[in-house]
Parts: C-alpha cells; structure tokens; sequence
C-alpha cells in the first residue's frame, strides 16, 4: 500500500533539489538511486517551506514520468493542428529550426522572430541571451500580468520594487489582491505565525478568500475599483494626519502636489466606486497607517485590472512613502539587486541587441514603462545608485497583444515566427480568439514545454523541457532579490529532456552564435560563474548547493540616508519625474474599472454583473496539471462563483453548467453558489482546458483539448484602449459580464 | 504505551488540500479514495459578514470504533496505540465497517475488493515519523502526538484550547481533535 | 465514483428479504407446530423457509468485494454480522430438518419422534426469530445513518418479516395444502390484514417521528421519503401497491383475492428494504462535507477514462 521504499538501501542519495510547480521553488529532499527518484519530501531546513510541500509538490513523481509527457523532440507531419508528429533526435530538430529561422531573419528581418513565455519556471536569462544574439526585441511573458508593471511603476518612484517584506517585525500587512491561503502556502505559515503574536492582516479582495476568513479587515472592493480606494486612503493618511511628517519632510518630493491633488479623493467619494462604506475604507487606512511597521503585500490582482493599472499601483506605492514605510526594519525593504553574485541581467547580454532592433520593439511606441523607452530610463537611475540594473527578461518586453495581433495582420511590420516555452497562450494570454488567430496563422512556431498543449498543437515542433527535479534551479525573485536560494537537479533529465537553456544555447549555436557568447555549456556551468564573486569555496555549483545552498546577505535598513532613492532627486518622488519624461502623469489620475457601470451605462445595461477571471486556486497553477489525477479529482470541472440571492434570480442552482459571457464571447463554466462574493460579482476559474478531450483543432474535427470552452481568456480584453497606458497590462478584471443557464441541450459532452 | 492523536488547528487550516493529496500520492491509492478531506464550514452569514473555517477530515480513530465491532472477519483490528487499522487479506468487503463509520473514513477499494481507511501511515509512526498528512503541511495546522504523555503538544492544545470530537454525542472517542 | 458501491446495495436489501421472510416462515411454521398441531403448515412453506434464507445468503455472498473469501464472515464473534451469519447457519439447518419431518421417506428414521420434533421446533423459532429480527437491529445500531439509527427500524423489519412470511405461507399452501388444521391457512389472509394494517400505520409514524426528530439529518433524511427523490417508490410502489391494496384484497372473502394479496405484500417488502437500504446512503454529514463530496468525480468523467498518473 504504502509507497514507501527503503531508503537505507545501499547507494541512496539525498539530493536538494526543490518544487519547480510555481516559483517558490519550495525545497525538496529527493531520495535519488542510480539516476532514479525513490522518494520526494518537503526540505525541512529550507526557510520558506519548512517541510511542507503544497498539492502540487506532492504530484513530483507523477508528473516526472506522466504518460502525457513530452520526451522527445517532435516534428509535425500533419496538417497544423493534426496533432500528427513525428519524433526525432534533438540535433536534428536544433539544426531544421534554426534553418527556419535563419530564412525568416534574411527575409524579414532578426524582429519577424517573436518568443513567448510563462511564469517564471524557465532558464530566462538564457533565452533573452539568445534573443540579443539573433537581433530580436520581440520577447515577452504574461510579465504584464504579474507583478513586472508594479516593479517598474515603484522603480520610477523611489528607486526599486520593495517586494522582500521583513515581516518578523511587522506589526500590519496589507494582502492587496493576494490570496497566499491557495496560491502561496510559505507566505501564508508565516504570515499565520504571526498573527498569532499580533499581526495585524487587511485582505482586499472581492472575494471571502481562504486568507479573507482569518483577516482582521476585510475589504471586498469591487473588483477593478482599487485605484478609488488607493486615492482615498491616500486622502485620509494625508487629511486625517496620519502620515510620517518626518519621513515626507526629509526624504520625499512633491507632496505639496500631492496634497491638492488626492484632495477630492474623499472616502465618501470612493464609496460609490468601491462598493464600500466610507467607514470601512477609512478603518483600512487607519489600521495601515496606524500600526507601524506594516507592509503592503503585492498581489497579481492590480496588475490585472487594465486601464486604471498603472496608476493603481502609482497610488499604493505613495501609501508607503507617505507612511515612512519603506526600507526601515518591520517595514518593505528596498534590498536593490544583489552586490554580491551576477544577477540575472549581466548574464542576459543586452549589450548585444543594437539600438536600432531595440526601437522596434512591438508596443513600446504605445506602452513606455515595460519596455526598451522606459526600461532604459530606469536603468540609468538604477546604475548610478545600485551600480547595477533589473532584469531585461521581464521588466523590458514587447506588448505581448499587441505581438499576437502583429503576427495575424503584419502591422506595424510582419512577424512570421513564434517560439513558445512554458507557455501555452490559448489558455492564459488575453483574449483567446486574438491569439488563436496568431497561432493559426504564424508561419513557423516552435514549442518547449513538457506536454502538447492546446497551443503546442500548432507548432512545427515541440521541444521535451526538463521539469521538477530534472533541473537545476536560482531562486531570487526574477533575478532582482538581493539573496539567493539555490536547489540541484535531483536526476539528470529523462528520456531526451533538456533544460531549456541547452535549447537556447544550441540553437544560438547552429544559428552561428559562438562559444565565447555561450562560455557555459551546462545550465550548473553557468550558475556557477554566477555564484563565483560571492567567494564560497566551492569548485561547483553543486558543491554550494549541498554545503551552502542559501546566500543571504547582512541586511541594511535605511539604504536612502546613504545613497539616496535611485530617482533623478536621488528623493522619493510623489510626483515623478521619471513617469512625466516618460509622458505619464507624474501623480495617480483617476480613470473608472476598464469596464463600468458609470462609464457605460448601455453596456452594463446588457451585462448587469461585474467580472474577475483571476485568481489562483488550488491545486492547479495557471493552465498546469489538468491531466494529473491526483490533482484533477479535487476539481474536475470548473466552478464560477455566484451569489445565491443572484443565482435564485437568475434560476441558477448550484452545480449547473452556466454561460458567462462579455463582450468578447462567452464560455461555460458550473455554479458554485457561496455568499463569499458580491451578489453584483463573478469570479471564474482561469485558465481550464480538459487535456482529455480530443487535442485536433476545431476545423480538423476536434476539440482542441476544450481550450475553448471553459477558459476565462474568452472574455478578457486587450484592446489598446483597455490597457493600462503605463505598461499596456490588459483586463482580466473589473470587465461587465452576464451569466445564464446553458440550455440542456448544450450539454452533451461537457466533461 | 502511546495512545496517538492528532490535533487539527482550523485557525491554522487554510484549506489547501496538501494533506489530501499527500496521502493520495504516498498511498497510492485508487481516485475515489480521499482519506483526508478538507471541507469548509462556511461561508456563514450574508455578504459581506461572513466566516469560514475549515475542518480537514481523517479517520478519528476512535476509541470505542464501530467499525472495528461492525467486522465479521476481524480484518479491522485496533492496536493498543489506538491506531485502527484494516489487514486487507482478512477483509471481505463487506462494507458492514463502511457502513458503521459514522465520519465517511472507510471506502470499498475496487480494485482489490476490499475496504481500506487511514492507518495513520502507522509503518512512519512505527519508525517516530509522522503521517505524511501531518508532514506536508505547510500551515503546520495538523499536530501529531501522545496522548498518553502529559507534556505532548497534543495534550497541551487540546487542554489550553478545549479540544473537541466531531460528532462527539455518538460516544465514539475519536483521537482526532479540532481546536479553534 | 465518489459513491459508487460505497454504500450497501439492492443485493443486501434482497439478501434482507429473504433472510426476513424466512425466518418468519420458520418461526410461524414452528408455533403452529407447537401451539396448532403437525403439519398446520404446508410442506411447501416449510421447505420455502430455510431456501428463502439460502438464497438470501446467495444474494449477501454476492454483495461482497471478496465473494471467495466470505466463509470469513463467521470469524468476528463480537460482530453482529458473524452473529447473524451463525444465527442464519443454524436457522437454515433447523429449517430443513423441521421441514424433514413432514416428508414421508423411509430413511428420514426420526420423523416419527414428536419429542424431536418439537425440540426442533424450538430452536428453529428461536433461531427463526432472531434471524427475521437482526437485519432491523444491525441497522438501527448505525449511529451515523439518521434514517435507520434507533429501535423503530427494528419493530418495522420484524413486522415486514412476518407480513412477508405470512404471505409466503398463504401462498404455498395454496400450491400444496396443509395436511392438518386447514382453518390455520384459511385465517392467514385476516392476519396479514391486520399486519398489514399495523405496517401502514406504523411506517407512516416513523416517518413522523424521523421528521420532526431529534437532528436535521434525520429529518432531511424522511424528507426523501416524504417529498424528495424515493417518495414516488414509498407512496406509490410500497404504501399503495405493498400494503393498502393488498389490505383491502385480504377483506375480499376470495382465495383469488387473498393470494393476489400475498403476492402484493411481498413486493412490499422487498420494495421497503430496496428503500431502506438505499436510505443507508444519507450519513450525519460534517458541515461542508455534502458539498465537498458532490464535487468530487462521479465517475462518467472522461478524464478518469485516461491512463494518466
């Protein structure tokens, strides 16, 4: 019964290797005999995890050998969409797809080759590295989506993003938009140890969330509306004397502006927008303000809400500095990149994309802040402050919508290849139609990832990636922390696995790329030459991962009062400089939800309900793990939630099969009826597809794995005039939808 | 001789599923088999005042357990620390255990015929580890313990805490305790 | 899937019926042959008592995970269900050798021996009853299952199975008469009327009583048999078909009507351990449990049909 093996068996070893199923990389003690996983437990001495491992960490096994996986390079055969492949060896797929690209580039031009990825769970650096090689800007994640806009708008304000919260002195912390109960379990025991010694915990978020429920306060805003209640925090701190006189006086500009400007901001005028009762808004700001040390924790939540993005997180970043909450003990500290190893950028070779491919990075005409027009600024900043930069990977992308649509219409100009890696596009970039229509239509596309996914079944070829414990791993907050955890591959990888590093390097070398702009051959190689300035005395990386396997440097508070804030005053800037060169508003204007009812009222006259598709829940990770059974059984179907008293009227009982709809399309999903949400809200699972279902595309007479049927994307937006004019982030949330039974006849074959 | 329990801290829980599918995996047990629900009280209340807990589920191992006398066969054995358990080649499968249980922890197995339930991963307890339920969770919000040693945090949390059973007006005894 | 075969299932509540039947059988045919005088009953009926409960333990056997292995029933001493399963040995071993003594055949030497007889009518009474009477009582000891749980359930079993007994053997005298006291066979039909009587009544107060009773699980569990999903089958197949047209029938002064009557009463009472049994699925949910469960696979799932780990 039990799967317990005997692990005092003779040539056993235990290898720190760690989960690799979001980007905690939470520790993991892998029981390896003779190149083959025994065992897997949480790390009990690894400091975020402790031991534990979420329900993701525990599927390692299944995943490491599921019959799904991807072990070989594939090529397609068929028609595009067929799903017929033929397998064959890895140099020979290497050597046919940089031919292919090589005849795109002579054609078109090094910027017709675009690269998508993920979330963080991929060897970056590296294919950014390839990406300056071959000439392309075009490189993007679903970066917009999560937490990159929030680090650069914080960059221009006071210098850099302060993501590492030094909670154990904390006596407030702020969940915006962050559900740690079921998308970040280390953070969630900590913040609960805490608690029990006094926390305090704010929790917005529109939904009564696994962290909600053992909140202080919980403020269920309606969703899209934070920028209201970020201005009327910033109103009451300010009118009703709450913020750090000394702190403003010494180390800030532009409050004066400040002042006037979030004077009308009142908590009465953010009541109507927010949903919320005066009283709760100021209860919130006075618990943040008033319990010093607190911190802000960034959730994916603003970063998703569209137009109003940018200047969300604007606003919450003036929250900090009015309230003296930054880089002093208890508080969020601004740790800088690290002084000590290389960082993520200094191994990416930006040096090598010449200025005139970096002007035609697609959307950074439209969107300055996450790409090379602003990425650039704030480097400067960032240079003579810290010495060094943020991560181009990530922080300076093209305008990943703006990419799709590119490749369907060829404007501005055409592009006819697409790599993607660790990404499966149909199921988590916006608007799925716009990106069916690129994938459909791309010349030559390349997928890395470890299944065919709905979106892989369009590629020429499909590259097997090495996954959790195949893969050697940094974790350092995408290459911007000041510390590193560091975790080794526990086996090398199965089958013809690789990293996707060795995909990147070996493609820039068939392409011509040379040795000395690849001086490592394996991912441990390079690793290692990134560890090397902190002066260990270890002969690998291995070496440090099992001797050292974390570096964490002494901590400095007050950073500021040596060398300043990495802004042009070298102050926090309330009202920005950097954002105003940039021609951004230099304080937090206030525009509606990308979709409101005050804004357009004939459009919320057809769809009355407000709409989030965002959120992480339990056990599955964006678009991941739909065909492991371990997992899949907790939630085989996808559930939207209702209010009952809407669910009553609309002749909703729990468990149905419902349409949500918005103006872009609808899709299905089942009732969950629970009073934990707004009866004027709904919130949709993200991201499902049913690997289970036949993977042909529709046309052919499949069902392109239900990519299509039950995905939040179908009502997302990303039009231009949705987007977040900071960043060009579009709109998950705060869109108007409607909600109707799906008629019977409609259901046969659902799931 | 130790008398094991398990305290379930609901204001730790966060209803994560980690012990679920810990188990799922480490047993390998068949997908209709969930030893280790986590269900959740609530929401209660109308929006926007509301509470939530969650409450994981396990089989209580009961002191007076119906199902151990429910067997025909014998195969459901309680040993002396309390940990019921069922030795699959004795069992029938019959269901009478399945049916007696009053907390749902029994499931036929239908690949083997046979019923199986949690036994507290008692070859990890034999050797002083702990269930891997109670390992792999992050919240630390499952405590594992003696209830014959006063100074065990078991006693401790269930003392300071007023500990309870569910369904504790059947007369059960479960050694599985919620606090919270 | 997630209760697929969780819960005891129809072949049980056949298995009920027959072990109920039969031992009310040998418990009626056993006070006639003490109280009435030999061979009160039909051969017939005696015979069918102890085959009812053979093939009621067919039906238990084929109810098991293990089918092979069920000689392991007998093995738990402190179990009811062993207790029940040696109860039933014995009362089938009884049963036969009652019936034994009204066959004439030369090698049967003891059939003549009326001190045997009756010391065999004792135990198969004894033996008879308990049998007749443990289904109820093993249900009504499940404290998790609000429908059953308490001793109304018990009284309701026992009636059933001697309604269904006397049905069975009005029915069997029918087809081979009693040899002896023919007015015992003609006054079954006034029996099973009031029994039958007694059954519709006290059926419609347990209901009452689970409704309006001690926990909401039991009243949501009477509720299914009020107005939820096995109200149609309570009201329509076992009330009206299985005790209140059968009890008119028994005031028809007809044989045709009277075993038209005993035919209904046995579908009763299979209809009513069918519904009972199914009723065993209703548990004391934990709070939350219900809706945890419902959304866990049913089993039809398309994923769960892939060879995925």
């Amino acid at each position: 019964m039990s799967t317990d093996v005997n692990l005092e068996q003779e040539g056993v070893e235990v290898k720190k290797s760690a989960c690799y199923f979001c980007h905690q990389n939470c520790g993991v003690l892998a029981h390896v005999k003779d190149n083959k996983v025994l065992k897997i437990e949480g790390d009990p001495d690894f400091p975020t995890n402790q031991g534990g491992l979420c329900c993701r960490g525990n599927i390692a096994l299944k995943h490491l050998d599921h019959p799904e996986r991807v072990n070989y390079p594939l090529k397609r055969v068929g028609k595009r969409g067929e799903g017929k492949w033929q397998q064959i060896p890895w140099d020979q797929a290497i050597a046919e797809i940089a031919s292919r690209l090589s005849g795109i580039r002579s054609r078109f031009g090094a910027e017709a080759v675009a690269t998508a990825g993920g979330t963080q769970r991929t060897d970056d650096w590296a294919r950014r590295r390839f990406m300056n090689l071959f000439g392309s800007p075009n490189g993007f994640h679903n970066a917009h989506l999560c937490w990159i806009p929030t680090f650069m708008v914080e960059t221009a304000i006071y210098g850099w993003c302060p993501f590492d919260l030094d909670l154990g002195a904390s006596r407030c912390i702020v969940l915006w938009g962050q559900n740690p109960g079921a998308s970040g379990m280390p953070e969630a025991h900590h913040i609960t140890d805490l608690q029990e010694k006094g926390l305090k915990v704010i929790v917005i978020d529109p939904r009564f969330t696994e962290t909600a429920a053992k909140a202080d306060l919980w403020l269920p805003l309606r969703p899209g509306s934070d920028l209201a209640l970020a201005l009327s925090w910033l109103h009451v701190i300010i009118y009703e004397g709450l913020w750090d006189q000394q702190f403003v006086d010494e180390h800030c500009e532009g409050f004066a502006e400040l002042v006037e400007h979030v004077e009308p901001f009142s908590p009465e005028w953010a009541a109507p927008l927010t949903w919320l009762t005066p009283e709760q808004i100021r209860a919130g700001a006075h618990m943040y303000a008033t319990n010093k040390p607190g911190n802000i924790q960034w959730g994916t939540s603003v970063d998703q809400i569209g137009r109003p993005a940018g200047a969300t997180m604007h606003a919450r970043a003036l929250l900090r500095a009015l309230t003296g909450n930054l880089d002093c003990p208890g508080a969020d500290l601004l740790t800088g990149p690290s002084q000590d190893y290389l960082t993520d950028e200094e191994l990416e070779g930006n040096q090598y994309l010449p200025e005139e491919q970096k002007a035609k990075q697609i959307g950074s005409d439209k969107f300055k802040l996450v790409s090379w027009p602003g990425y650039s600024k704030i480097c400067e900043l960032t240079k003579k402050t810290w010495g060094k930069v943020p991560t181009a990977e990530w922080m300076c992308e093209a305008h990943p919508p703006s990419v799709f649509r590119a490749i369907a219409s060829g404007d501005p100009y055409p592009v006819k290849a697409l790599l993607i890696s660790a990404t499966n596009p149909l199921a988590s970039y916006g608007e799925t139609d716009v990106v069916l229509e690129a994938l459909r239509s791309v010349e030559f596309m390349v997928a890395c990832d470890y299944w065919i996914t709905p979106s892989a079944m369009f590629a020429d070829y499909i590259m097997p990636i090495a996954g959790a414990l195949e893969r050697p791993i940094i974790t350092n907050s995408y290459g911007c922390a000041d510390f590193m955890l560091t975790s080794q591959r526990a086996i090398q990888p199965m089958y013809e696995r690789r990293n996707d590093f060795n995909f990147w390097r070996d493609l820039g070398t068939a392409l011509g790329q040379t040795d000395e702009q690849w001086p490592w051959k394996t991912v441990e190689e390079a690793y290692f030459s990134a560890i090397k300035p902190i002066g260990y005395d270890v002969e690998s990386f291995d070496e440090f991962v099992e001797r050292y396997r974390f570096h964490f440097p002494e901590r400095e508070y007050f950073k500021y009062k040596r060398q300043g804030f990495a802004t042009p005053s070298g102050k926090v800037e309330l009202y920005s400089s950097t954002l105003k060169e940039l021609g951004l508003p230099p304080l937090p204007e206030y525009v509606g939800p990308s979709e409101n009812e005050i804004d357009h009222p004939e459009l919320a006259a057809k769809f009355p309900l407000v709409l989030t598709t965002g959120g992480g829940f339990m056990p599955f990770h964006h678009s991941e793990h739909f065909q492991v059974k371990d997992l899949r059984f907790l939630r085989h179907s996808p559930f939207m939630d209702i209010n009952p008293e809407t669910a009553v009227e609309l002749g909703i009982e729990d468990g149905d099969w419902v349409w949500i709809e918005t103006a872009r399309g609808r899709m299905k999903q089942r009732a969950n009826l629970t009073s934990g949400i707004h009866p004027k809200v709904i919130f949709t699972q993200r991201c499902w597809w049913y690997p289970e279902k036949d993977m042909r595309d529709i046309p052919l007479g499949g069902q392109l794995g239900g990519a299509l049927e039950s995905n939040g994307n179908i009502l997302t937006c990303t039009q231009d005039d949705y987007c977040d004019p900071y960043s060009g982030t579009w709109a998950n949330r705060g869109l108007l939808c409607r909600v109707y039974k799906v008629e019977e006849a409609e259901l046969k074959e659902v799931i | 001789m130790a008398r094991y329990a398990i305290v379930m801290d609901t204001r730790r829980c966060i209803g994560c599923h980690s012990c679920t599918v810990a188990c799922k995996v480490h047993n390998e047990l068949p997908t209709e088999m969930v030893y280790n629900p986590v269900v959740s009280d609530g929401p209660h209340g109308t929006f926007p005042n509301l509470s939530m807990r969650f409450l994981p589920l396990i089989c209580m191992h009961c002191e007076n357990s119906p199902c151990v006398d429910a067997c025909p066969t014998g195969a459901s054995i309680q040993r002396e620390d309390g940990i019921v358990y069922v030795e699959d080649k004795k069992c029938v499968g019959c269901l009478s255990c399945v049916m007696a249980c009053p907390y749902g922890a029994r499931y036929m197995n239908h690949e083997t015929g046979a019923v199986n339930k949690c036994n507290l991963c008692m070859d990890r307890v034999d050797q002083g580890l702990v269930p891997h339920c109670v390992a792999t969770c992050h919240q630390k919000a499952r405590i594992f313990g003696d209830l014959d040693d006063p100074t065990s945090e078991v006693n401790r949390l269930i003392n300071e805490n007023n500990g309870v059973q569910l369904l504790g007006e059947l007369g059960t005894e479960p050694h599985i305790y919620y606090i919270g | 899937m997630s209760a697929k075969h969780q819960t005891w299932g129809w072949m049980l509540a056949v298995d009920f019926f027959f072990a109920g039947m039969g031992g009310a059988m040998l418990v009626i045919a056993g006070l006639a042959d003490l109280f009435v005088g030999r061979d009160s009953v039909s051969l017939l009926g005696s015979v069918v008592g102890p085959l009812a409960m053979c093939v009621g333990c067919g039906f238990l056997i084929l109810e098991l995970g293990r089918p092979l292995q069920a000689w392991r029933v007998f093995m738990n001493p402190k179990a009811i269900l062993t207790f029940g399963a040696w109860m039933m040995t014995f009362a089938i071993i009884f049963g036969f050798i009652f019936a034994s003594f009204a066959i004439d055949f030369s090698l049967f030497f003891w059939r003549d021996s009326a001190l045997l007889r009756h010391l065999v009518a004792i135990l198969m009474v004894v033996t008879g009853l308990i049998v007749a009477t443990y289904p109820g009582v093993l249900l009504a000891r499940h404290k998790g299952r609000p429908f059953w749980v308490g001793p109304g359930i018990m009284g309701l079993f026992l009636l059933s199975s001697l309604v269904t007994a006397f049905a069975a053997h009005y029915l069997c005298g029918l087809i081979v008469a009693p040899r002896n006291v023919p007015y015992l066979w003609e006054a079954m039909p006034y029996v099973l009327g009031a029994l039958l009587f007694a059954q519709g009544l006290l059926w419609c107060g347990y209901l009452w009583i689970k409704l309006s009773g001690t926990s909401k699980s039991e009243a949501a569990s009477a509720k299914r048999w009020i107005s939820g999903d096995q109200s149609q089958q309570f009201k329509l197949a076992f009330l009206f078909f299985g005790t209140v047209a059968p009890l008119i029938l028994t005031l028809i002064p007809l044989t045709m009507a009277a075993a038209m009557a005993a035919v209904l009463a046995l579908f009763g009472g299979v209809t009513m351990r069918l519904l009972t049994v199914n009723s065993g699925n209703d548990r004391t949910m934990i709070p939350g449990e219900a809706i945890y469960r419902s959304r866990l696979p049913k089993g039809h799932e398309k994923f769960l049909g892939k060879a995925w780990l």
